[in-house]
Order: structure tokens, then sequence, then C-alpha cells
């Protein structure tokens, strides 16, 4: 299960698992963001290579127009991952 | 513990749930179950795509060794040869606007198993990895 929706003070809330499998719903959801925006990863416990790829896209689309990904909240097993792909040095990630 | 699941995305819950009662049950520790979630993931989704026979599932088998480490097998009947133990390196280091989506997954299951095995043989491709409790990387 997957889910990501707008919170309060334009956060973007991402729960659940983000496999292969729930890539489509991401992509749908984060292609309508513009700007700088923040997503809150407190309740996302699992993201796969697919889902990597997602965020990577965004910031790429976000970032040439100005704007860009700030990721809060991220799980250590997450943040390892964010670690292995060299995420740290391309998104304004922070620890839970 | 064995189970074959269909080839295909929609099989990645099933494949996660299969995966996490068996380690649950035997009490493996979480810095240990998100790495071999991940890496069967990944393995699983790569045997998806370069096996255009949908008609066949893919095996798969995780079991418990010696000292808590979980070892995971996944078979793949029909698909294209592909080592992933081969080196496929990517720079991780690379500026944002040189960086291209994919190829994250390899270099993943590279850097978090402890051990990885592959054999291919008559159209039949094998995957082994194994993930310790002495060694938990996320």
């Amino acid at each position: 299960m997957f889910d990501i929706e707008h919170g309060i003070h334009g956060t973007v809330i991402c729960r659940g698992r983000l496999d292969a499998a729930q890539c489509e719903k991401a992509e749908g959801f984060l292609a309508g963001l513009e700007g700088a925006n923040t997503l809150d990863f407190a309740g996302l416990e699992y993201i796969s290579s697919a889902g990597l790829g997602i965020l990577l896209k965004t910031q790429k689309r976000l970032v040439a127009d100005g704007g860009g990904l700030k990721i809060i909240n991220v799980n250590n097993h997450i943040h390892d991952v964010f670690r292995y792909s060299g995420f740290h040095t391309i998104f304004d990630i922070r620890a839970k | 513990m064995q189970r074959s699941f269909p080839r295909h995305l929609d099989a990645l819950t099933p494949l996660y749930e299969f995966a996490e009662e068996m380690m649950e049950a035997h009490d493996i520790a979480e810095g240990i179950r998100f790495p071999v979630h991940l890496a069967m993931e990944e393995l699983f989704v790569n045997m998806v795509k370069y096996n255009p026979d949908i008609s066949t599932d893919i095996e798969v088998d995780v079991s418990l060794q010696v000292n808590q480490e979980v070892r995971v097998s996944l078979v793949d009947d029909g698909g294209v040869e592909f080592d992933v133990t081969a080196a496929r390196p990517i720079d991780i280091d690379a500026p944002l606007e040189d960086r291209i989506p994919g190829g994250l997954g390899i270099h993943l299951i590279q850097s978090l198993v402890d051990t990885l095995e592959y054999e291919y043989q008559d159209g039949r491709g094998e995957v082994i990895f194994t993930k310790g409790s002495g060694n938990e990387d996320v």
C-alpha cells in the first residue's frame, strides 16, 4: 500500500511502501508539482530503485525551473538507501 | 519456504508478505529485513522486465541459515541471461544534471547483500543472495 497526498502547510505526505508497482501513482502526483516542495516521509517505510527514479526525474524537472524537493522525516533505512545512491548530494534530506 | 509468483508487478505485495511472514516468524532484525526485501524486489522486477513469457512463474525460496542469516533464491525459466553479479559502475557523485533514472537497482543489490551468485543454463537463470545478522547495513 502506498499513499501520496497534500498535507497541511504545503507539504506532500507519503506513506507506506513505494515499490515498482506503486510508481505510476507516485509519478502521476509528483508530475503536478511546481516550484519548491517538501516531501514528508514520516510514514514512508520503504523505497526501491523504481521510486528513486521517480524522485530523480521530479528533482531534475523542478530544479531546472528554479525549484526542487526537500525530503524530511526520512527513516534510517531509506536514508541509507539515499546514501548508497548518492542522493544525499542532490536532494536536501532530513532524517527522522 | 518456497512459492511461485506470477510474472507481474502486482505480485510484489504478495512477494513482500511471503518473505516478511517468514522473517517475522524468526525474529529477523529490521536491519536485515529491509535489504532482503529491497534486493528481492529489484531481482524480481528485473526478471519481469527481461522475460517476455508471462505464462511462466518466478520461483522464490526464502530460508534461514545458521546465525540468523537469510538466504533467498529466485529462479526464472526462459529469460535472457543477465548476470547481476557483473560490475556495472555508476557515478553516485555525479551532479544532478548528469544523473539519469535507472541503473541503481543492481548497484543497491550489490551494495546491500553479503553474498550474490548467478547461474544461467539452458534458459534457466537463478540468483541466490544472503544477508546475515552481522551485516545490518540499513
